[in-house]
């Protein structure tokens, strides 16, 4: 490694990392729908059982939100968009939000976004011109009516600050320099909202690989806490330019869900494996994972 | 001999006629009839058409479709790749022309219902998956909505909640309620292509698909369609069109495949 003399690497194994993930904290989640979602860390957190979580995720989500929502870990959520884009709905925040048993905070991307971007400016809140003729006016928090300076009425999302971010992406150095490989779509701005940054990485690179391309790094370190080496992390969900999403095992998620075996599904995945690499080998080894770009349409 | 275009190919083809040259369009989720519409106008019509993906990658060209929006394989050959944080630009500043949207529920008006059914207050009789871009349904230009299903449980008289707004009450509403830009000026389903006409702006039929009754199209759609038929034939695919889509556009045969020709219902969009 050619890092100065000294430096202090922010490379931990993954519950360590994990553990400023406290019941009740405002979690954000990163990636989108099936692509660049730290799976692996969430399977970690669905297992060690945390409480409470007041999720905040990009605009458009999937698997881990649906895991959180069905594990039981959360209260409160902010998903403008949960789906598994064309394999069907996410069965368990549908559930959740038809029983009432999550509170569902209404609310789009404009909105979403504008909240982010007050904290990320130092502001109270963040005013939003762009939503109108919506039922979110009525429902949405986060479409609260103010005015701008010279009095025109506007939409003002307050600041939202996630305690931790959780984020995946392909490679990161020990000092916590990301590289997406990518599309970093919300990531970015949530790893400068949250007071707590964890990136899960396919692979750890060397701080030489980073120097050699600065304009690759999509996060400086000193936006990063602490970054884990979990190869395929991502898994079911893609992790873009490394691997495709796992359609056969978002499948079999949907089928267990469907059939009201959320609990089968976390024995043999989330509560069966010992640890990430362990979760590999039973979702067929890296022989079966990489061959997954030869078979996902 | 040429193997004639599935349901998938004609909504494919008829959407690509609608679009116009120089216009900057984004896609959303389940967007495989909309994003080959636009690979398939850039390579016709409209070379100077922009297309954005919903994770933010710009003029992709992958030489293929694949299902996922947001898959990371778009990235192969595009021409940028944006964040989060151009979409919102893309929204605040009113960048776009051209949005597509389905919906869980489309109503007479062609607004769209992502959120949930059943009477408002209280749990949903029905959650869907939510819409996260609302905002380009009141900023870009005009609105190209889709559906994979045509039931009058998709076609509904009024919305149970609106989500986005199409032309609200009709007549001038979308004005009225500040909103400056065209709103929705076509919807194509596997059974018809759809305008919305003057002076209220309700959903109308423009032409429906070879094969199909204009008693079908009425028994599918929720509400009385405004302009009686005799309603027109779709035109079919022209021979350069349906080659270019499947040699250059659709080379595995997404649109061909079994699931293509009922594509996924009802989440649309981010």
């Amino acid at each position: 490694m050619t890092g100065r003399s000294g430096r202090t690497a922010k490379v931990r194994d993954l519950d360590d990392a994990l553990a400023v993930v406290t019941d009740g904290c405002v979690l954000a989640v990163g990636g989108l729908w099936f692509h660049n979602a730290p799976s692996a860390a969430v399977r970690a957190l669905v297992k060690r059982g945390v409480q409470n979580l007041e999720l905040l995720t990009a605009p458009p989500s999937s698997f881990t939100t649906d895991l959180l929502v069905g594990a039981g870990c959360v209260r409160r959520a902010y998903l403008p968009h949960v789906s598994f884009e064309h394999l069907g709905l996410a069965p368990n925040v549908r559930r959740a939000v038809e029983a009432g048993s999550v509170e569902l905070v209404e609310c789009d991307e404009a909105t979403l976004l504008g909240g982010l971007m007050a904290t990320l400016e130092g502001l109270p809140e963040h005013p939003v011109l762009s939503l109108k003729g919506t039922d979110h006016l009525h429902s949405s928090p986060l479409a609260r009516p103010g005015r701008l300076s010279d009095g025109t009425p506007a939409l003002v999302p307050p600041a939202l600050r996630p305690d931790v971010a959780l984020l995946h992406a392909q490679q990161g150095d020990r000092f916590g320099n990301i590289r997406h490989w990518g599309a970093p779509f919300c990531d970015p701005v949530l790893a400068k909202a949250a007071r707590h940054v964890i990136v899960t990485v396919d692979e750890i690179v060397d701080n030489a690989l980073v120097r050699a391309e600065p304009h690759r790094t999509t996060l400086p370190s000193y936006l990063v806490d602490a970054v884990v080496e979990v190869p395929f992390g991502a898994h079911p969900c893609s992790s873009h330019g490394r691997y495709p999403h796992d359609e056969e095992h978002l499948a079999g998620y949907l089928a267990d869900c469907a059939r009201g075996e959320l609990a089968t599904y976390l024995a043999r995945w989330v509560d069966g494996p010992a640890g990430p690499a362990e979760y590999v080998a039973a979702a067929g080894g890296t022989a079966r994972l990489d061959a997954l770009e030869e078979v996902v349409a | 001999m040429t193997v004639p275009p599935t349901t998938a190919e004609l909504m494919v083809v008829t959407l690509a006629r609608e679009l116009r040259n120089g216009e900057v369009g984004m896609t959303g989720a389940n967007s495989t009839v909309p994003v080959a519409a636009c690979l398939l106008a850039q390579q016709l019509h409209a070379p100077d058409f922009t297309l954005i993906l919903p994770s933010g990658v710009v003029n992709p060209a992958p030489g293929r479709l694949y299902r996922s929006a947001s898959d990371g394989r778009w990235l192969a050959g595009a021409e940028a790749v944006g964040s989060a944080y151009d979409l919102f630009e893309l929204s605040e500043n009113g960048r776009l022309d051209v949005m597509f949207y389905g919906g869980v529920q489309i109503d007479r008006h062609g607004n769209i219902n992502l959120t949930r059914t059943g009477p408002p207050g209280g749990p949903p009789a029905f959650r869907g998956p939510g819409l996260a871009n609302i905002s380009f349904a009141v900023v870009c230009r005009r609105i190209m909505l889709y559906s994979a299903t045509h039931t009058p449980r998709t076609f509904v008289d009024r919305v149970d909640y609106l989500t986005a707004p199409g032309h609200l009450d009709g007549g001038d509403a979308r004005r009225r309620a500040g909103i400056t830009t065209e709103g929705p000026v076509f919807c194509i389903t596997p059974l018809a292509a759809m305008g919305f006409t003057e002076p209220d702006r309700a959903l109308t039929v423009r032409s429906i698909h070879p094969g199909v009754t204009p008693e079908h199209v009425q028994a599918a759609t929720g509400f009385p369609l405004p302009e009686p038929p005799p309603w027109p034939h779709t035109p079919p695919p022209t021979t350069e069109e349906l080659t270019t889509l499947r040699e250059v556009v659709d080379t595995t045969g997404v649109l061909r495949a079994p699931a293509a020709t009922r594509i996924p219902s009802g989440g649309a969009s981010r």
